[in-house]
Parts: structure tokens; C-alpha cells; sequence
């Protein structure tokens, strides 16, 4: 398995940890207090060309491996996960159309979502329909020169403020699964309401809302082919669990960082806390594991260019990376003490932050079916 | 107009440098590099200029290892047209620095040259003032504004208490200082492109340059650690202190 990356990957990497320690980080705590859209920093990363690092070049995008991509992630993760979760799901969405896109759909929204001159949205899950997009309820029904959709679509990130929404719904109630296809939806279609931002615990800065449709699109607004939606997000979803494996490792990594320099400054009686073993020992703990799921990111990250299915490295990356980020974040948080629990330090946004990776893009006991279901199949 | 932007592969400003075992030097095993603050500066002037129209091309050079071609693609992606690297895996003196640099100044004909004022690891303070000695060109140095109208420059320079302004002819010799500017951030998609610019190999051979150098280093140390301080328990103390331990009044 090769993890080489170019020197032009390893300029973007470095490009991209700088935008992320001086210009994002320094609002993170801003956006997470305040619980509103961090788009200084998402700005900030379209004006990097950040937008389009999951993008190949033809389409405007950055043409970079996913290896290469990964990293970026992670360092906007452990700057600001609001803003990594924001940019990730508008990754989602372009992802979409890059998977199940026609030519036309792809020249036609790619290069302005690569440039960040439009902000997208993936709308899949529905208040019944989370592990299992199959149960969804949303519908769409042809009507002349184009279709009318009625629905909602519930936990949908950038959904306001994106400029696209790529929407998911069934085109055939009966056909299960295959009943499912994606469509555009451009920013200002009649029909659609938003609620306010959903309260939430951790990514604060990343607002989430509650979609209400009944609305009329176009024929041209079909993603692809019809039937086809739950293969595209399926394809996509596999992709995006390599990003949030990233955010995962971003978070824990700040996490660690941060202890690393407490426990050498804090001093319990007459040693600092590095002195203690109790200390040493967690600190390797958490070390181990955060390396271990690094490992297991950059191999999905590596077969995600392969052309080769990846579904089952990328489910164990994320179940990893997710578990090991609750693992660290907490125990930074434990080394901080009172301070950790204080909303002076970060620790305790780490913690709130991390806490959805166990859950979105597919919560780790999904991961574990897909995992099993994987290894169950090969051993046939 | 043709601008040449000269940049030094420095240890990177966010490091903590340490000492090699020997004190032979500074430890460079997988340290991270970074252009010279000062000399980012010089670039983020030229490309500057060249959006104002004032420049037509800049070029960046710069003097050291292989690795330094690192460097010159990141100036590359801020906006310079294309880049010479002086290959040299010595440690060379500032003048021997300045002779190169005079050299790519007789082969390309810039009509201004933008240096850092200083690099980080060595704080010299020397390159862009012998090379200004060298050339014949007017310099001005530690600038803080840059403006060009016809065949003139005005440097505003900062000087102890206060700015200076000087003219020059051009052709001339700029060093830059902090508040000159703020450099912009390579943006991903011109990291990509860098690497389609031309990027020119040179040796001191090639360029009838001899870099041998009259200077040798002894030994390198880190500072001495900082003693804790201590608690005075009056103004009086203090003053008492003041005056007699650390005989500062």
C-alpha cells in the first residue's frame, strides 16, 4: 500500500494547516459559543480553494489524493470541527454529483462548488429514515414536464445556507431501495422551509435544520438517472466516512496537543503532572490509539483511489477514528480536570464535538453491521 | 518592469529550534522549513506591484540545497512568474550570498530587487546591503511602503524614531520589514499550477562565482535558561534591588 503523497501535496497540506492554526481557530470558540454558521471560515477556505479538494481536476477541483485530501480535513477538523463538518457535507453533495451526475449536471455545478462561490447541502435523512435511508418517505411524483416533491428531510447540514441542495427521495415507493433518486435543488426554489437551526450538542457552528418540501422541479433537475439515488449515496457515503475518520483524528489530535502541554505546565504538589505515571500511562494510551486509527484512515484513504471497493476500510476507519476521538477527548478532558470542564479551555468543546461522529454518516453500530456483513460475505 | 524577489529556506518561525549534540549547529533532522518571513514579505511586495501593473514579471531566486526548490514552488504559488535556485550545500557568508545574487542580478537585468531585511536563523542583516554595494545600485532598506513612479522608487524606511523616506533610481535595491505588508496565503489550485512554472537550476560554477567563505563557525549554543524570578515584599525592595543587585537605576 503506498502512502507517498507529491511535494505539491505536501505544499497544499501545509497551506492548509497555516489558513487552519491563524485564520480558523481563533474563531472557533466565536462560532461555538454563539451557535451561528461559521462563515468567516468557510469563506476563508473557499478563498483557499479548499472547496474542492475531493474534486478531480477536470471539474474544477483540486485533483489531489484522497491521502492528501484527508489531511486537510483532519486540520480543519482540529482547528474548528463546525467548519470541517460544514465543508464535508458540502463534499457530500459534490460528491453526488460526481458519482451520479450527468456530464452536464458535473460542468454545470461542480467548478462554482470547487471555487466556493456555491455552498451545497445532502439531504438523505429523514426523522424515520437514519441508518436505514430505505424507509424514507419523501416522494417524488412526475408531473408534466418535470416532478412534484413532498416530504421532509430532518439533521441536514448547510441546508440554509447552501446554495444547492442535493436531495434524496423516492421516485418509486415500491421498488424499495431502487425506488430512490436524487435531485438538484437550487437555492430559492418555492416550496421549501426551513426551521430554525436544530439545538444541538457539539458542532455548534454548524447549523442543522428541519427541510419541509413541496415543491416542482424540472425534468433537468433529476441527478442522473432515476433509481439510482441510494447506489450514489451509498458510493458517497463510503467516501465520506474517510473524511469523518479525518475529523475524528483532527479533534483527538487537538486533544492530545492540548494535554501534552497541560500536564507539562500544571503542577500537582511539587511535580508538574507529566511526572505522574497515571499521567504518563493515559497519555500513551491515547497516543496508540489515535496512531492506530491514523493507520486505518490513510489505508481507506489509499483504497478510496484505488478503484477497488473500499466500503469495508472505510466503515473500520470510521468506527476507529470516531471511538478513539470519544476515547481521547474525554481523557484530555479528564487530565485538564476542573479546567477541562471549564468553557475557557477547548477541552470540553472536543468532547461535545466528537460525540456526533459516533453517530453521523452512519453511527458505529452501522458501521459494525457493514463491517460483519463484509467479512461474512468474503468467508462464503 | 522585472522584479526580482530573493527568499532564503529557513527553519520554520513556529519551531523550537535546538542545538545538535556537538554544537556543530542548529538541528535540522526533519525540522519543518519555511521561507524567511522577511523574504515572504519581498514576494508578497512584488506580486503586489504586479497586480498594481507596475510589475510585469517576477522573478524569485534563491541560494541553498536541493530542497530549497521547496521554497521557490511556494513563491511560485504566490504569484512569481518563475524561479532560479543557485544550487549550494555549503553555509555560505552573507557576502558570498550577495555575489550570487549579483550574478543573477548581471544575467537577468531587474530593475528592482526585493530582499528580506534579515533571515531568522542567522539575523545577519547584511545580503541586501552588499549586494547594493556590489551592483552600484541606490538601496533602501528596512521598507515599510513602497512606491514606484517612472524611473523612481520612494522607500519609506523604518529607522530608530521614526520613517525616513529616500528616492532612487531604478535600478534599485529594496529590503523589506515587518509592517510593509501582510503576505497572503497560497491558495491550493496555484499550489497545483506551481509546479507547471519554469523552475531554472544554477551552480556558483556555472555562474563564475567562488563562495569560498572567510568566516567559521565555532560553536553554537542555546541561550542560557532564564533563572525563576522572585517576590519582592515592598516598593522599597524593590527599588533597593534594582539599584544594587541588577544595577539597572
Amino acid at each position: 500500500m503506498n502512502f507517498e503523497m507529491t511535494a505539491e501535496e505536501l505544499a497544499v497540506i501545509d497551506s492548509a494547516e497555516q489558513v487552519a492554526r491563524e485564520v480558523i481557530q481563533p474563531l472557533a470558540q466565536h462560532y461555538d459559543e454563539t451557535e451561528t454558521f461559521c462563515l468567516a471560515s468557510i469563506r476563508a477556505l473557499g478563498d483557499l480553494g479548499c472547496m474542492g479538494i475531493n474534486l478531480p481536476e477536470e471539474y474544477g477541483g483540486l485533483g489531489i489524493g484522497s491521502l492528501a485530501m484527508s489531511r486537510v480535513v483532519e486540520a480543519v477538523a482540529g482547528a474548528c470541527a463546525s467548519t470541517a463538518s460544514a465543508m464535508t457535507a458540502h463534499f457530500l453533495a459534490t460528491d453526488s454529483i460526481l458519482l451520479g451526475g450527468t456530464e452536464e449536471q458535473k460542468q454545470e455545478w461542480l467548478p462554482r462548488a470547487a471555487s466556493g462561490e456555491l455552498l451545497a447541502a445532502f439531504a438523505l435523512t429523514e426523522p424515520a429514515a437514519g441508518s436505514n435511508p430505505a424507509d424514507m418517505r419523501s416522494r417524488a411524483v412526475r408531473e408534466e414536464g418535470g416532478w412534484r416533491v413532498r416530504g421532509s428531510k430532518h439533521y441536514i447540514t448547510n441546508a440554509k445556507e447552501a446554495d444547492f441542495i442535493v436531495l434524496y427521495v423516492k421516485t418509486d415507493p415500491d421498488a424499495g431501495h431502487k425506488g430512490i433518486s436524487a435531485f438538484i435543488v437550487p437555492r430559492g426554489t418555492t416550496g421549501i422551509s426551513f426551521s430554525s437551526p436544530e439545538k444541538t450538542m457539539g458542532l455548534r457552528g454548524s447549523t442543522i435544520y428541519e427541510l419541509s418540501l413541496d415543491c416542482w422541479l424540472p425534468e433537468s433537475a433529476l441527478l442522473g438517472v432515476e433509481g439510482q439515488g441510494f447506489n450514489t449515496a451509498m458510493a458517497v457515503l463510503d467516501r465520506g466516512r474517510v473524511e469523518v475518520a479525518a475529523m475524528s483524528l483532527g479533534i483527538a489530535n487537538a486533544a492530545l496537543q492540548a494535554s501534552l502541554s497541560w500536564v507539562r505546565e500544571r503542577q500537582i504538589g511539587p511535580k508538574p503532572l507529566a511526572a505522574y505515571q497515571g499521567t504518563q500511562w493515559r497519555l500513551a494510551d491515547m497516543y496508540a490509539q489515535l496512531e492506530s486509527a491514523r493507520m486505518l484512515t490513510m489505508k481507506a484513504a489509499a483504497r478510496r483511489d484505488s478503484g477497488e471497493r473500499f466500503s469495508l476500510d472505510s466503515a473500520t476507519a470510521k468506527l476507529v477514528a470516531a471511538e478513539c476521538a470519544g476515547f481521547i477527548t474525554d481523557a484530555a478532558l479528564q487530565l485538564h480536570g476542573g479546567y477541562g470542564y471549564s468553557r475557557d479551555l477547548p477541552l470540553e468543546r472536543y468532547v461535545r464535538d466528537a460525540r456526533i461522529l459516533r453517530i453521523f454518516e452512519g453511527t458505529s453500530e452501522v458501521q459494525k453491521i457493514i463491517i460483519s456483513r463484509a467479512l461474512l460475505d468474503a468467508a462464503k | 518592469m522585472k522584479v526580482l524577489a530573493c527568499i532564503k529556506r529557513v527553519v520554520d518561525y513556529n519551531v523550537k529550534v535546538r542545538v545538535k549534540a556537538d554544537n556543530s549547529g542548529v538541528d535540522l533532522a526533519n525540522v519543518k522549513m519555511s521561507i524567511n518571513p522577511f523574504c515572504e514579505i519581498a514576494v508578497e511586495e512584488a506580486v503586489r506591484l504586479k497586480e498594481k501593473g507596475v510589475a510585469t514579471e517576477i522573478v524569485v531566486v534563491s541560494i541553498g540545497p536541493t530542497t530549497a526548490q521547496e521554497q521557490l514552488r511556494t513563491a511560485l504559488a504566490l504569484g512569481a512568474d518563475r524561479a532560479i535556485l543557485v544550487e549550494s550545500a555549503e553555509d555560505l557568508t552573507s557576502l558570498a550570498v550577495a555575489k550570487l545574487l549579483k550574478a543573477v542580478v548581471d544575467k537577468e537585468q531587474p530593475q528592482l530587487v526585493i530582499l528580506g531585511k534579515q533571515a531568522i536563523d542567522s539575523d545577519n542583516n547584511q545580503t541586501g546591503q552588499m549586494l547594493a554595494a556590489l551592483t552600484g545600485f541606490g538601496q533602501g532598506t528596512f521598507a515599510s511602503k513602497v512606491e514606484v513612479a517612472g524611473d523612481k522608487v520612494a522607500v519609506t524606511r523604518e529607522v530608530d524614531g521614526g520613517a525616513q523616506t529616500v528616492s532612487l533610481s531604478l535600478p534599485a535595491i529594496i529590503t523589506t520589514d515587518l509592517r510593509l505588508n501582510e503576505p497572503r496565503y497560497a491558495s491550493l489550485p496555484n499550489i497545483m499550477k506551481a509546479k507547471k512554472k519554469p523552475l531554472e537550476v544554477l551552480t556558483p560554477d556555472a555562474l563564475g562565482v567562488s563562495t569560498a567563505s572567510t568566516n567559521k563557525t565555532l560553536k553554537v549554543e542555546a541561550p542560557a535558561a532564564r533563572s525563576a524570578g522572585i517576590k519582592v515584599k515592598s516598593v522599597a525592595e524593590l527599588v533597593e534591588k534594582l539599584k544594587n543587585e541588577a544595577k539597572v537605576l
